[in-house]
């Protein structure tokens, strides 16, 4: 890459314009409401892969002020960067699965998604067993069911979230290059950097992405003060989001919200470079599919038979 | 540069010109603004309470707004190529019809860029598409490719309709040698910019609705079939309201253009209606919602059907000399192809390339009075630009406004 | 204003038009390569990022079964050593006969001693200890032994890469009735109409769950 030191130079005279061009804009958009969520610093910051060292601990600085004031809880956020040689696989055993959504409210709570609007980045569809006899129609699953308990009878269930693909039609799309893969295979978005056209959600074939439609809201008490940065920080109104492999565990070495509460030890996850994975064990030994494979995605998301 | 004080005077001159009329045209002009402002506060309620004042969610992710662009693409880029002939082949007709015509286009080209911005989530984050300020994920999004040509198309018709009106107010002869090239790099520029839209939708292979090759034609098609007739429309009133003289000629070419037009758009819907059902697959459920509606909802089937009725009718009424020739009902014609065009490419585009979702799921998208009311301020906005700068055009060609030489 | 060139500009017309065309070709040009000058954060590619790896992770440990209920142990406060033993398969009615039985064809002393009842016993009469009991398991399940100390079968916590627990088989499978019991599922998602603004100030909208 072109080197950290011209990025911030070019950065730091972009922010010089950009201050007195804005001078005039910032007085205009001083409304009233608007005027309290206008913050220049945000306004002019980098995009996260053109931040600086310095200029990377600044906004980490600034966001864990700014969520700890609000949420009244000490909050951390880091910038973990990936581990060398790891590429991560997640693998989904749809013959234990039993739609009990604990994964859905798992991530809910690790990934401080707004419970109002309600987000889950997680959908668990459920379908008549014979009809996916026939292959499995997506207009057949049913996301609302609401039974008594699960399993249903005669029901199979498939969660869906974002499947990082290899060759992702999102960051293909992204006007502002707001949203892209990391080299452990994670497709992150820059959260402060999108500018929310959504563009990216129509690209999407799995409906992995989520739009704030409005502030998000999340209680004070249910806060995961444990954050990363293109991962589980709170999102600001008007910007997509998604499954981000709860970056802020994995690159610690930790299993996903979603694996570990997963009452039936349906998920898995790991390395897709390490042979000895248990990911790897499960693509050479049992019947895998992805899902929509002709649109050639090759996503890093695997179903297979337990 | 000795052009620049004459340029201040004609400037001058234009507010001039603008700010005099007959109660009519202030009465215009007031409703105009009335609901520009309208639209604009409606936008400012988007902007403080976030998107969820529309009704789009994230099964249904891009609806009205959209809609509307990939709409008024279509009639920015026709009311344009309708100047080829004049350009090209020396055609007869006259500056007027010429002038109102990129004048339509560059009113749409404003409405286009408005309804993407109040599309955007963050539109205070603009910048981040710049060239050099931000990072526009150039050439690999069609997004930046769209702002591109729209923008460059924008800045040449302006620019191309200055210099005219300019070198028309200073009593000049302008220069064909420098203006032509300019005006023949605009009409590539026009197909393009609603092309490239196209592609945008076209490059999603997630959404099967949008997936296909015809979808660039039919953009053509359409554009062709809706800009000319919006156009034949201004120019009538322009010449009832305007001291300019077009004669019935100049209209009924127009409109055999139009025959043509919706003749080859009726047929490339044909031919997508036939791709869809006589061997349909499973991406065949986002046509039958179009046509037939799903699960008992069938509000976008009933528009489909009243655009193609209102498409079909116009065509006839567009094809048949006898029928053409009474400008009445070739007026009515033309309302009805604008109209049939804006319900097939506004709503009748996005809807069944986003319903059911990609999971399957059914939410039938309406926009919400907020949404129609920006999109009203938006169509507003457009018609208060293009009255503005057709007045000064109309002043100019008619020799009223002149440039009282040194 | 009908396009034709007037007489004066007829002299200068090649040069000017030229010089146009020219004008415009570089500022095409210019715009396509400012475009392209950021290109260099294309859409596969991260940060300028340190080089990192983690320490070799221990072995997964095994997490101990849970606790058998009080109830029945210790086995001897009922049989005693030297009891005449019945081994009719038959359903039990006095005692042990309240809990869910549905494992195939088998029954009690397919799996538990007869002599020494804390104690289960291999198809070759090996006696195992109760928290040893996924050694019974595996008898039969054998293609789930392979799966699960690989990790595929079964619940695991803690790191991909790290310390991890994961579980023996009773955790799960109760041995008597080993299909998963269904349980309760979390609430149902929100549909779209009703994700609203007015829904939002009426504050209606719960939480979401544990």
């Amino acid at each position: 890459m072109a080197g950290n030191k011209k990025a911030n130079q070019r950065g730091a005279s972009r922010r010089e314009f950009l201050k007195t061009a804005t001078a005039g804009v910032g007085a205009m958009v001083g409304v009233p409401g608007a005027a309290e969520a206008f913050d220049f610093e945000t306004f002019l910051q980098n995009h996260f892969r053109e931040l600086s060292e310095d200029e990377l601990k600044d906004v980490l600085q600034r966001l864990e002020r700014k969520y700890s004031k609000k949420y009244r809880k000490t909050v951390s956020i880091d910038a973990t960067g990936p581990i060398d040689g790891v590429v991560y696989g997640y693998g989904l055993d749809i013959s234990r699965c039993i739609g009990c959504r604990r994964c859905v409210y798992g991530c809910v709570e690790e990934n401080n998604q707004s419970r109002d609007p309600e987000i889950h980045w997680i959908r668990v569809l459920e379908f008549e067993r014979e009809k996916v006899l026939r292959g499995i129609n997506l207009e057949d699953g049913n996301p609302y069911y609401d039974h008594e308990q699960v399993p249903a009878e005669g029901k199979i269930y498939l969660p869906v979230a974002c499947q990082h693909c290899e060759d992702s039609p999102c960051t293909n799309v992204c006007p502002t290059g707001a949203t892209w893969t990391e080299p452990d295979g994670i497709v992150v978005i820059d959260y402060d950097w999108c500018i929310g056209c959504r563009y990216c959600m129509a690209s999407c074939p799995y409906g992995a992405r989520h739009f704030n439609w409005k502030e998000p809201e999340i209680p004070a008490d249910e806060i995961n003060p444990d954050m990363h940065i293109i991962g589980n920080r709170p999102r600001p109104k008007g910007v997509v989001e998604k499954c981000s492999f709860c970056i802020q565990r994995v690159r610690k070495g930790r299993y996903p919200a979603c694996v570990e509460v997963c009452p039936v030890g349906a998920r898995k996850f790991g390395n897709l470079l390490d042979p000895n994975s248990e990911i790897r064990y499960l693509l050479e030994n049992k019947r895998t599919f992805v899902l929509k494979a002709e649109l050639n995605t090759r996503p890093k998301f695997f179903y297979f038979y337990g | 540069m000795k052009t620049l004080r004459p340029f201040w005077d004609f400037t001058a001159g234009s507010v001039a010109v603008v700010s005099r009329g007959n109660r009519y045209y202030y009465a215009w002009i007031a409703l105009l603004v009335l609901l520009s402002l309208g639209g604009l506060a409606a936008w400012g309620n988007q902007f403080v309470n976030g998107l969820i004042t529309s009704n789009m969610r994230d099964q249904v992710s891009w609806g009205f707004y959209i809609g509307n662009f990939a709409f008024l693409v279509g009639v920015a880029a026709a009311a344009v190529v309708l100047v080829i002939p004049a350009y090209v082949y020396q055609w007869g007709p006259l500056k007027e019809v010429v002038m109102l015509a990129e004048l339509v286009s560059l009113a749409a080209i404003i409405m286009c860029i408005f309804f993407v911005t109040v599309d955007l989530g963050r539109p205070q984050l603009f910048w981040h598409l710049m060239p050099a300020l931000g990072n526009p994920n150039f050439p690999y999004s069609l997004l930046v490719w769209d702002i591109l040509v729209l923008t460059s198309y924008w800045a040449i018709s302006y620019f191309i309709v200055t210099y005219l009106l300019f070198k028309d107010y200073m009593g000049q002869k302008y220069n064909v040698n420098f203006i032509m090239p300019v005006i023949f790099l605009s009409i590539p520029l026009a197909i393009s910019i609603h092309t490239v839209t196209a592609f945008l939708f076209m490059g999603l292979k997630a959404r099967p609705f949008w997936d296909t090759a015809i979808l660039a034609p039919r953009f053509l098609s359409s554009a062709f079939s809706s800009g000319p007739a919006l156009v034949l429309i201004v120019l009538q009133i322009m010449r009832r309201v305007g001291s300019i003289s077009i004669p019935n000629k100049a209209l009924f070419k127009i409109a055999e253009f139009l025959a043509y037009a919706m003749a080859i758009n009726l047929f490339f819907l044909g031919v997508e209606v036939f791709s869809e059902f006589y061997s349909p697959t499973q991406h065949a459920v986002h046509a039958r919602l179009h046509w037939f509606g799903l699960d008992g909802r069938t509000d976008i089937a009933i528009y489909t059907w009243l655009s193609l009725a209102c498409n079909v009718i116009a065509f006839v009424i567009f094809a048949v000399r006898p029928l053409r020739y009474k400008l009445p009902l070739l007026s009515a014609g033309c309302v009805l192809a604008f109209g049939g065009v804006f319900i097939e490419k506004g709503l009748g585009l996005l809807l069944p390339g986003m319903t059911p979702d990609m999971l399957g799921e059914i939410y039938i998208y309406n926009p919400s009075l907020n949404e129609l009311a920006v999109g009203v301020g938006v169509w507003s906005a457009g018609a208060l630009f293009f009255t503005l700068m057709a007045k000064v055009a109309m002043a100019i060609s008619a020799g009223e406004l002149r440039h009282r030489g040194t | 204003m009908s396009p034709e060139p007037s007489e004066e500009d007829k002299p200068s017309a090649p040069s000017y038009e030229v010089a146009t065309w020219a004008v415009i070709g570089a500022v095409v040009v210019g715009v396509l390569a400012l475009f392209s000058v950021r290109c260099s954060l294309a859409p596969g590619t991260g940060r300028d990022y340190a080089s990192r790896s983690l320490p070799p992770e221990p072995a997964p440990v095994l997490l101990p079964a849970p606790e058998i209920d009080d109830e029945y142990m210790p086995c001897s406060d009922c049989h005693e050593k030297g009891d005449p033993i019945n081994r009719e398969v038959r359903e039990l009615e006095d005692e042990h006969d309240e809990m869910d039985f549905g494992h195939g064809d088998l029954w009690c002393l397919d799996c538990h001693d007869a002599g020494k009842q804390e104690m289960l016993r291999r198809s070759g009469g090996e006696l195992v200890e109760l928290e040893d009991s996924w050694r019974l398991c595996t008898q039969c399940h054998g293609k789930k032994l392979a799966d699960w100390r690989a990790g595929v079968h079964g619940k695991r916590t803690g790191h991909w890469w790290g310390p991890k627990e994961y579980r023996t088989c009773v955790v799960c499978h109760d041995p008597h009735s080993p299909p998963f019991k269904p349980i309760e599922p979390m609430p149902v998602p929100k549909r779209p109409e009703e994700i609203t603004l007015e829904a939002s100030a009426a504050k209606e909208i719960p939480h979401g769950g544990e």
